[in-house]
């Protein structure tokens, strides 16, 4: 298929991907139509946010997981199955048993959380892109043995919450949907303009030194990014797994690997996939909600499985 | 002026010292070939050479200290050809030579992509990933994706290993051609007759840090190698009248048997 036309045909999905994240809910609302003042509030006061703040986490994720892919040279790598989102929920669910009713405290808890989990994989980097990953699934076992600990320890009324948060929560993002869109495009602004390093580092760290990339200045740029970015939506939103490796790789397929392409299609990717996945969360059992974190792992296990066997 | 000269180099790798007091220089429109048993650090060499490993002693690029010219300035001096990249992100054969001609690298654009590939017999290859190629395309890829640059300066790691007899020689004449037209090309062999055939300079690592450097006359002659490798070898008489360097195959059917 041509390019234009892969575009095209992109930009129609995420069209309707949004008209069907507004119409889908609880009730049917058509977005160009609503019936009442009501409908017309449960739109733009409800559903729109929450789409603005799906669609930035999914694409800061997708983002992430690229970066980290390309940063460790394994296809495979993501921030959930590097343990990065385990470590983040321990940090979240300590902060609301040391200070109780601070939704605040939470997010700051799992900001700090998501840095330790990176810092702590990160510091198996010299083992090799293969065994680093290994790591991060080890460390992975690790996050959740001790948040099944500190879960044990949580009082009963705080537990729904924390279980929540966890699996991924949508409704109660502590930054603002703007400020989300803000990082959103700070953070494509920043991976376009590394867009050719990161060509150049598909080639492996010795090609690209030689094609006059300082791999190490590179590192440490993109592990600030890709840092940076999985914590802000692990903060916005709790874990959500699986985004950060379904997408980069669909994009490939779909775009190539060139990454002035890879990277603006996984930021959109990632956004339309959460925002389908928060639409599914929010209705398959309304008035209840799935968490959105539960979709995602449900796509993103088989799909993950599948790129493992494939490389076998 | 030399393209690039050594005095009194020396390179290690962790506690073990691969070579040390190497002096050579490489000339424009030279070959100069690094021959030597597995493991006593070409590699390691032609990666200290191309800034990418550390060095004591002092190398000279066009004049200047390696260590003063900035990753992408040495890029502009050199291209280098190692292992093969890894297969893993799924690059097409054009997606991959794309990334040798960054603009700043190369000039001549897509005409010159296509004689480099007409050269190296992957005319055909461009749109294929480079996963489903055999070991000897992907080699001859990132042959092309050295033709590519424009640089004085090429440090080649076993070009000819994964290629077919055919190529190996399209690939020696390619050398001689680009060395004739200036560039000094810097190339480690493991077949003695291919040294023998393009070399005009010879550096011979023989382990635990012992180099020489020297011409193809007085160090690409029988007594000379077999001490580099340790094995005996037969001078022969080649069809084209040229003496013939072999290995002596002994211990062969009849004593086993």
């Amino acid at each position: 298929m041509p390019e234009s036309r892969k575009w095209l045909l992109a930009a129609g999905l995420v069209a309707l991907a949004i008209w069907l994240s507004l119409a889908i809910g609880g009730q049917w609302i058509n977005p160009f139509a609503p019936a009442s003042e009501l409908d017309e509030r449960i739109l733009w006061e409800l559903r729109w946010p929450r789409l603005v703040i799906a669609f930035a986490v999914g694409g800061m994720l997708a983002l992430a997981g690229a970066w980290f892919q390309v940063l460790l040279g394994n296809a495979l790598a993501e921030p959930y199955v590097l343990g990065v989102a385990g470590s983040a929920a321990v940090g979240a669910v300590s902060s609301l048993m040391l200070f109780p009713g601070s939704g605040l405290g939470m997010s700051a808890g799992a900001f700090i959380g998501a840095w330790i989990g990176i810092a702590a994989v990160l510091s198996f980097s010299y083992l090799g892109p293969a065994r680093l990953l290994l790591a991060g699934i080890v460390l992975a076992a690790f996050w959740g043995a001790l948040l099944a600990l500190l879960l044990a320890l949580l009082p009963e009324h705080r537990l729904g919450l924390a279980l929540s948060w966890m699996m991924g929560d949508l409704s109660t993002s502590p930054i603002h949907e703007g400020g989300l869109l803000f990082v959103w495009i700070a953070a494509l602004a920043c991976g376009l303009a590394l867009s050719r390093s990161l060509d150049a580092m598909l080639l492996g760290e010795m090609h690209a030194t030689a094609l006059g990339v300082d791999v190490r200045r590179l590192r440490i740029r993109l592990l600030f990014l890709a840092s940076a970015v999985t914590a802000v939506a692990v903060t916005a939103a709790g874990t959500i797994g699986f985004v950060g490796l379904i997408v980069p790789h669909l994009m490939r397929l779909l775009f190539g690997s060139l990454h002035r392409v890879v990277l603006p299609a996984s930021a959109i990717g990632g956004g339309v996939l959460l925002m389908l996945a928060d639409t599914g969360a929010r209705s398959m059992i309304s008035p209840a909600e799935l968490p959105v974190g539960v979709i995602t792992a449900l796509i993103g296990v088989p799909v993950f499985l599948w790129l493992l066997l494939r490389r076998a | 002026m030399s393209l690039l000269s050594a005095h009194r180099l020396e390179v290690k790798r962790g506690e073990n010292t691969l070579l040390s007091g190497l002096d050579f220089s490489l000339q424009p429109g030279r070959i100069l070939v690094v021959l030597g048993p597995n493991g006593v650090g070409k590699s390691s060499l032609l990666l200290a050479l191309a800034g990418m490993l550390p060095v004591e002693g002092e190398v000279l690029l066009s004049g200047k200290a390696l260590e003063q010219y900035s990753r992408s300035d040495l890029a502009r001096e050199i291209a280098w050809q190692g292992s093969l990249p890894p297969t893993e992100f799924g690059l097409s054969v054009d997606q991959r030579l794309n990334l040798a001609m960054d603009s700043s690298l190369v000039a001549g654009g897509e005409d010159k992509l296509r004689r480099c590939c007409k050269s190296l017999d992957i005319a055909s290859l461009r749109t294929r990933m480079l996963g489903e190629l055999s070991t000897g395309e992907r080699q001859r890829v990132e042959l092309a994706a050295v033709m590519l640059r424009d640089v004085p300066i090429w440090l080649l790691d076993e070009p000819t290993a994964h290629l077919d007899l055919r190529h190996q020689v399209a690939w020696l004449a390619i050398m001689r051609s680009q060395a004739d037209a200036g560039r000094g090309i810097l190339v480690v062999l493991h077949d003695v007759q291919q040294a023998f055939s393009v070399a005009d300079d010879v550096v011979l690592m023989h382990g635990g840090g012992r180099v020489s450097f020297g011409s193809k006359e007085d160090l690409l002659v029988p007594e000379v190698l077999e001490d580099l490798y340790g094995t005996r070898l037969l001078q022969m008489q080649g069809g084209d009248g040229q003496g013939v360097l072999v290995p002596a195959y002994e211990g062969g059917g009849d004593e086993a048997a």
